[in-house]
């Protein structure tokens, strides 16, 4: 038995969930997608009782994301599970294809593919996010951060959740990254460029998990501290803790910054203002450095050019 | 033939013990599914686990803690029906058959408990158990005031978890009651009036025994105030339940603690005694004092004194 079950924990969302869930039964021949409604308080109920072949599972006190996707893997029965959040995409075949590289590979824990970025209407803009490395062991890769994981992408072996255990429902919106660490700690992962599915960027203004983009990143290097009670990480030498805490704190200072310098022209202040602060909080060098100045001044000018052309012709509706 | 309930043994460090707990489980129901979870054990327990044909052996590479090991386990299962069997606990001969019976007959019911053996530290009983009295029916204010209900005798329904949320894993040794709480809101509790498991006591003869317990009422605390209270029944109950409620949870730990604290200062360790009575006042400062200062504990200190000094 080869089934893959995906889950897609949905919280509120009731005119999205139907296009993930399509998406979801494209993606592969034997797929059992499980809708787990994590308490909703509007129209997802009936929502899901007019789709065809799921599985709906309410939750009836609300359990955050990781609780949600922990009782979606109570109740599924594939060899293989995947999730997908409920204003993303799959694309078709897409877990048919991880799932038999998956299986060339016995000792993997998870593959990872790439990512095809949207906007707030879920339409491709044509950028892909790749997770960068080669497949093997990318433990060091993950716990810094460095490889590009998004819950959508990835399709993990249900046995990895016997190893190192389920979801921590404490972990809001770093959950994911925190699972694929603690996999990657005892299992090679597979790395694959091909796009397998559609991710919503979060906007400043959005309300998406992500949109407090600053808070999830500080909760984040916080949550690294924790994980630095894994036996690996303990038996590495405190230069390389330090060296990782560093790339850490870098890297995740850079990444706000340049959010920071991208959203400020477009009238995001306090997105931009919160996201600086905590960048400059995390490592004041990388926060300040001076491309960040040149991404600040490209945005604003394109910005500028936008709004004279919008003056100049006001009434073509704008895309 | 799809078994009808499922056993989770979560297990560290205890081979010795953990064959007597799957045999007391084989005896227990002609058709459970038995998974010996092992959080990662350094013994043999891995060759004890693998031994058993019949058993669905699950190891983590990773400590993870028990209520993560019992998630596992969960996840893991097929069953209808779930109960969790400490690795030096047992269950009687044909006590979830009659459990699962009860709650099959009951479709409003989410979990069934019954009464426990007190067993020493080889397992044998002496023939003293707990509860004196099994209540059933509404349980949730019951279970908001005090823990009665002992985490081996217990059977509740899958079901149960997907509506509440698995069990809290940052609450070492209070995720039991933390269940049972978030059960009891939404179902009603069913009760055997039987002894149904074997409990095994820790050793009251070690330090580390009462730093336990004081952390036990310490997460207790933590998870009553910020966790229960705030669950949406307790919060529709209005605020005079809710302070009357934590007046009786502060109470019946309190006195809890004042018998640990009167009990260590009985057998000479004035230190440790110390140390509960303090973890308590900080915790409870209005009942403990009312507890400590009430006629019936002020004799049995003095009494305690006396023999101490003597």
């Amino acid at each position: 038995m080869t089934k893959v079950s995906l889950i897609i924990p949905t919280f509120n969302r009731p005119h999205l969930l139907p296009r993930a869930v399509e998406s979801a039964q494209r993606a592969g021949r034997e797929v059992e997608v499980i809708v787990v409604d994590d308490a909703s308080s509007d129209g997802t109920a009936s929502v899901c009782a007019s789709l065809q072949a799921i599985k709906y599972l309410r939750v009836d006190r609300n359990q955050g994301v990781a609780g949600a996707r922990n009782v979606g893997l109570l109740e599924s029965s594939g060899d293989f599970i995947a999730f997908l959040d409920d204003d993303d995409m799959r694309l078709p075949g897409s877990l048919d294809y991880q799932v038999s590289l998956l299986m060339a590979q016995p000792d993997a824990g998870f593959i990872a593919g790439g990512v095809m970025l949207a906007d707030q209407n879920c339409v491709p803009t044509g950028e892909v996010a790749i997770p960068r490395g080669p497949s093997g062991d990318l433990f060091w890769e993950v716990l810094e951060l460095r490889v590009h994981l998004i819950p959508g992408s990835v399709v993990i072996r249900k046995e990895c959740f016997f190893e190192v255990g389920i979801f921590n429902r404490r972990l809001a919106g770093i959950d994911d990254w925190d699972m694929c660490t603690r996999i990657a700690e005892v299992r090679p992962i597979l790395v694959d460029a091909e796009p397998v599915c559609i991710y919503r960027v979060a906007s400043p203004d959005s309300g998406q998990g992500s949109s407090a983009l600053g808070r999830q990143m500080r909760s984040a290097v916080r949550h690294q501290e924790r994980l630095f009670s894994l036996p690996r990480v303990q038996e590495a030498t405190p230069a390389q803790r330090r060296l990782v805490r560093q790339n850490t704190r870098r890297r995740v200072a850079d990444t706000l910054s340049w959010r920071a310098a991208h959203e400020f022209p477009r009238g995001a202040f306090r997105f931009a203002a919160s996201n600086f602060s905590i960048a400059l909080q995390l490592s004041p060098f990388w926060a300040a450095r001076p491309n960040h100045l040149r991404v600040l001044w490209r945005s604003a000018s394109t910005q500028l050019l936008s709004r004279s052309k919008n003056l100049a012709s006001p009434t073509t509706p704008v895309g | 033939m799809m078994s009808q309930v499922s056993v989770i043994i979560a297990t560290r460090n205890r081979s010795s013990m953990l064959r007597r707990a799957v045999e007391s489980v084989r005896h227990a129901n002609c058709n459970a599914e038995i998974l010996i979870v092992d959080d990662a054990s350094e013994d043999q327990t891995q060759q004890v686990g693998t031994s058993f044909s019949d058993v669905h052996y699950i190891r983590a590479k990773r400590r993870l803690g028990l209520g993560a090991a019992r998630n596992i386990g969960v996840i893991a299962s097929v069953s209808p029906y779930i109960s969790f069997l400490d690795d030096d606990d047992q269950r009687l001969p044909g006590s979830l058959d009659a459990q699962v019976k009860l709650l099959e007959e009951q479709p409003e019911a989410g979990m069934i408990y019954g009464r426990a053996l007190y067993g020493d530290d080889q397992g044998l009983t002496q023939g003293s158990y707990y509860p004196e009295h099994c209540r059933h029916g509404d349980l949730f204010w019951d279970l908001l005031r005090w823990n009665f209900i002992p985490c081996p005798t217990v059977v509740f329904r899958r079901e149960c978890l997907t509506r509440v949320g698995l069990l809290e894993e940052e609450a070492p040794g209070v995720e039991d009651w933390d269940l049972w709480v978030r059960i009891a809101e939404l179902y009603s509790v069913i009760a055997i009036d039987k002894a149904v498991a074997i409990w095994r006591q820790g050793t009251p003869g070690s330090g580390q025994f009462t730093s336990r317990e004081t952390k036990l009422h310490r997460e207790a605390h933590r998870l009553h105030v910020n966790k229960w209270l705030r669950l949406p029944r307790a919060i529709t109950a209005g605020t005079a339940q809710r302070r009357k409620i934590s007046r009786d949870f502060a109470a019946c730990a309190s006195r809890q603690l004042v018998w640990t604290a009167a009990s260590r200062l009985k057998a000479g360790r004035m230190l440790e005694s110390a140390r509960v009575a303090f973890a308590g006042a900080r915790m409870y400062p209005l009942s403990m004092s009312r507890n400590i200062l009430s006629l019936s504990t002020l004799r049995s200190l003095s009494s305690s004194l006396e023999t101490y000094w003597r």
